[in-house]
């Protein structure tokens, strides 16, 4: 999508594309007849990375970075979309064309208690690569084992110890050395650190550095801990629910992030200095299910710069609020499939289980000024809910408070230098941009 | 090795392990050495019990196989099987031949050396033919303690040698066996199962030598043996059939019963009396250990072979692999086991097949084929869990082999749980067997191959007389193996698995395997 593009300052230096992914897609389930609609984990994502890059991955649990990394090193098979690794695409590859690739993408796993087998010694388990791809002769197996402690940080010592003998950041060392042993071009690590001790975590992350210098490596770093990310990576990408969200440089996403998403995750980090004014933007509710996200902007639900439709400009931010949760509410009850019971019940007209809606408008709505136009809904919508229709009351709440951002898809714009995109509505031109909005709404609350 | 020391080179690590075992053998003989200079003495003394089992478990699989050959070759040309036939006929002759050669062999507890077997000259003695003039029944226990002795210190020596390799020529200092080994050495409850299995399996081995006397003589051709003994009203020694002696030494309740540890009138020693057609209990309990260790033993080896491959596959692959061996696998295991078993042993009753082992190859299979969906289902769990773990994630990441995976990253954790839940449903199938057995009418081992069940079913009637000694005493044996195989599999699963340590505090536990 950005080869063609120039690339600045020190990504290019190493110049050329070395992954370039193209509407890749990863979906779960789904196929059969009797399994509901899929997980789409990965939906539609595109980047490149630039060899000898260090490329972020960010995003809460579940947003399917973890999912992206496999599927970059074909531990999973992509459902749609290109890899193209140096030039061939690899979510074609198979048999020995695989095998020959898998030996330039290595990954490393987050919990190093489970990615080393204990009944292996630690030579077993760096050498186990080598004697897959039948690499050289054996005493060199050995020799490169013995190189490969040495370059993470062991002693050649441990080479008959098991892994239960080393602690966590030992184990994770090991794990290291065993990714590069195949002298790979590339890695992903997957939360390399997160399970780890945060005096070791600074170690390995050294560790790591060190290595991509001695070794050429191209990294792409899975994380949830943003100081960690931006410490070591070249570039971040802000993933939320199978989506990219974000991918610029690191400095231009911390310091100038365009995307509303990204903004909220980065006024969750702490300030050092309490005489810094910053507002922290609380994301309400939970991400919606990846089996059924939603029709627009994946983030619509969430978003505090969410567009809102035209004809309701006179209701006020708490409200709006309000009506957001409304439909959080109204959206996870029509996911909730009826019994027999209560579809009879439904059809008799006694149904009763969902008569706590009202409850939920009264938490809601109770103490504030609401416009009739928008009670009106909410009050026809209610009574859906309650007459077991719930899948009726969000199609009315949609027709009714759907804006841009419920309605299509965003495209994803290049909002500044640096390669700099972000995926929003409100980068078109027609709509007002994400800054001013997010600080008249936050501050307003 | 201790490597801790700066004076560890890296030609020495490097080094190290390219030197094959044989090499770190030659480079320090002596402990080596002087273990298997013990175990050559060791075998050496009883080579010709070894030799001949040796050579009829050959003789046995050569008549298999060109019994099969023979099937085959019959379905394209008839002249072709005549000559097959013919091969095999020469070539059982042959073997044999060895098996009788190597039976021949004298050994050093053997009832050659240790003769039990003797008759009185006079109303109190002496004893003539036992060794060294000794009543029958105390050169029979002489005889029975020494082979018990014997064969415990054989296990023992097998052990010394893990332990010879572990301490002079293993490269690693620790592994994980030695933790389980450590953990077993605790196990009280444990080492009871591994005791009970090396006696019987003892049994099984050196059966021949064990009872007071042989099979063929007692039992298969009584007819064909003369024995001599002191006949009280003649007052002189007199020559018998064994047939006619056993015909005379019934146990049939109050009226005729030679119990155990008592003497018939024949001058023949009976350690648990006779069964209810006179025949020695004891020889026939031997008798049925092989066969019973035999095809308990094949068929749960076969069973676990398919279980370990296929919980692995249905766990490496998951999806509709996993699905379809599940669908197979209740699909076999619905089937009555008792119905199949009867209904096999019709149709091949009078099938080449159905005559290996005395009819035990077959139910072998059976029971092979009717187990292996337990073991699966015990172990598919523990293999899916192990099929989740990130190493084996790691390995297909660097292209791996599925076989190799399935089999450096998954099979040794789920060996484990293999043994104990094989070594528990051992147990089912020897009872199962016996079962056929007690049932009889052409079911289970057929006659006069000795077999457990049929030891308790023929003291059926005299459980209430004072002849209860055939039916208890061979449920017993039977009641121990089970019991043992049980504690077994306790033992192991608590040397494998340190979490469930709190199941080896106490012998209280032990009733919960049993």
């Amino acid at each position: 999508m950005n080869s063609g593009i120039e690339q600045p300052e020190q990504t290019a230096q190493l110049g050329e594309t070395l992954i370039e992914v193209e509407n890749l897609k990863k979906h779960y389930g789904g196929g059969g007849m009797f399994e509901s609609s899929s997980v789409k984990a990965v939906d539609g994502v595109s980047f490149s990375i630039q060899r000898g890059e260090t490329l972020g991955l960010v995003g809460e649990s579940g947003c399917g970075k973890s999912t992206l990394g496999r599927t970059l090193v074909r531990l999973e098979e992509a459902t749609e979309g290109t890899i193209s690794f140096d030039g061939t695409d690899i979510t074609t590859l198979s048999g020995d064309e695989l095998k020959t690739w898998r030996r330039n993408a290595q990954m490393v796993f987050q919990d190093p208690e489970s990615s080393l087998n204990d009944r292996m010694t630690v030579g077993e388990i760096i050498r186990e690569p080598l004697d897959a791809h039948d690499w050289k002769t054996k005493t060199e197996r050995q020799e490169r084992v013995l190189d490969l402690l040495t370059s993470v940080g062991l002693r050649e010592e441990h080479y008959y110890r098991y892994p239960h003998q080393f602690s966590g950041g030992q184990r994770q060392r090991v794990g290291i050395a065993r990714a590069l042993a195949l002298e790979p071009e590339f890695l992903v690590l997957d939360e390399p650190v997160s399970a780890l001790d945060v005096s070791v975590q600074a170690k390995i992350i050294t560790l790591l550095e060190d290595l991509q210098e001695e070794f050429d490596l191209t990294y792409l770093f899975i994380a949830h801990d943003l100081a960690v990310v931006r410490h070591i990576c070249d570039r971040v990408a802000v993933m939320y629910l199978g989506k990219m969200m974000e991918i610029s440089d690191t400095e231009a996403v911390y310091a100038d992030a365009h995307n509303p998403y990204t903004r909220s995750l980065l006024s969750a980090i702490p300030h050092p200095d309490p005489s810094t004014s910053s507002h922290r933007i609380t994301l309400p509710g939970t991400p919606p299910s990846p089996r059924d996200p939603p029709t627009g902007c994946q983030f619509s639900t969430r978003c505090p710069a969410k567009i809102r439709p035209e004809g309701y400009k006179h209701v006020d931010e708490a409200v709006w609020d309000a009506i957001e949760r409304f439909r959080e509410v109204v959206r996870e009850r029509s996911r909730m499939s009826l019994s027999t019971v209560d579809r009879l019940k439904r059809q008799l007209g006694s149904f009763s289980a969902y008569d706590d809606i009202d409850e939920t408008v009264t938490d809601l709505f109770g103490d504030l000024d609401v416009p009739t136009d928008v009670s009106e809904h909410i009050e026809t919508a209610a009574g859906l809910v309650k007459e077991g229709r719930p899948a009726d009351a969000r199609d009315h709440l949609n027709d009714t408070f759907n804006g841009a951002c419920d309605l299509k898809r965003p495209d994803f714009h290049p909002v500044g230098e640096h390669n700099h995109m972000s995926y929003c509505h409100r980068h078109e031109s027609d709509y007002e941009d994400v800054t001013p909005v997010i600080t008249r709404r936050t501050s307003d609350s | 090795m201790s490597d801790t020391t700066a004076t560890t080179t890296r030609e020495e690590l490097t080094g190290f392990e390219r030197v094959p075992l044989r090499t770190r053998i030659v480079e320090s003989p002596r402990p080596f050495l002087q273990w298997l200079a013990g175990l050559f003495a060791l075998v050496a003394v009883e080579f010709g019990t070894y030799a001949t089992l040796a050579f009829a478990m050959v003789e046995r699989a050569f008549v298999g196989v060109t019994a099969l050959v023979e099937l085959l070759v019959g379905a394209v040309s008839g002249s072709a099987t005549s000559t097959v036939l013919d091969i095999q006929a020469a070539g059982s002759t042959f073997l044999t031949g060895l098996t009788e050669w190597a039976g021949s062999l004298p050994t050093l507890f053997g009832r050659e050396t240790i003769p039990n077997q003797g008759y009185m000259l006079g109303p109190n003695g002496p004893w003539k033919g036992t060794f060294l003039g000794l009543e029958p029944a105390l050169a029979w226990a002489l005889r029975l303690t020494l082979i018990v002795v014997y064969a415990l210190f054989v296990s023992y020596w097998l052990f010394r040698g893990w332990k010879i390799y572990r301490d002079h020529y293993r490269q690693a200092d620790w592994t994980p066996t030695d933790d389980m080994v450590g953990r077993l050495r605790g196990h009280r409850w444990g080492q009871f199962g591994i005791l009970v299995l090396l006696l019987y399996l003892s049994m099984a081995i050196f059966g021949p030598a064990l009872g007071p006397t042989t099979v063929e003589q007692n039992i298969q051709s009584s007819y064909s043996h003369e024995i001599k003994y002191y006949d009280t009203e003649a007052e002189s020694v007199e020559t018998v059939f064994v047939g006619e002696a056993n015909f005379n030494s019934k146990s049939k309740g109050s009226g005729e019963n030679v119990g155990p540890m008592t003497y018939d009138n024949y001058d023949r020693f009976h350690p648990f009396g006779t069964l209810s057609n006179g025949r020695d209990l004891f020889t026939f309990l031997m008798g049925g250990a092989r066969i019973t260790m035999i095809v308990a033993g094949m068929a749960i080896g076969i069973a676990t072979l398919i279980a370990a491959i296929l919980s692995m596959v249905s766990a490496y692959y998951a999806g509709s692999i996993d699905l379809g061996i599940l669908t197979t696998a209740d699909g076999i295991v619905s089937v009555p086991r008792l119905i199949l078993l009867i209904m096999v042993s019709a149709v091949f009753a009078n099938h080449w097949l159905g005559n290996i082992l005395d009819g035990g190859f077959i139910l072998a299979l059976v029971f092979a084929f009717t187990t292996w969906p337990l073991l699966w289902r015990a172990v598919r769990g523990p293999a899916l869990q192990v099929a989740q773990e990130e190493w084996v994630d790691a390995a297909r990441s660097f292209g791996q082999r599925p076989r190799t995976i399935m089999r450096k990253h998954m099979l040794p954790y789920i060996v484990g749980y293999l043994l104990v839940y094989a070594s528990m449903t051992t147990g089912g199938i020897i009872i199962s067997l016996s079962a056929l057995s007690f049932l009889g009418n052409g079911l289970g081992i057929s006659a006069p191959t000795p077999a457990w069940g049929r030891a308790v079913s023929l003291g059926q009637s005299y459980v209430a007389t004072s002849s209860w000694h055939i039916s208890l005493l061979s449920g017993l044996v039977i009641v121990v193996l089970v019991t043992g195989l049980n504690a077994l599999g306790d033992g192991i699963r608590d040397a494998i698995d340190p979490e469930t340590e709190s199941a080896e505090a106490e012998e209280a536990a032990a009733g919960g395997g049993a």
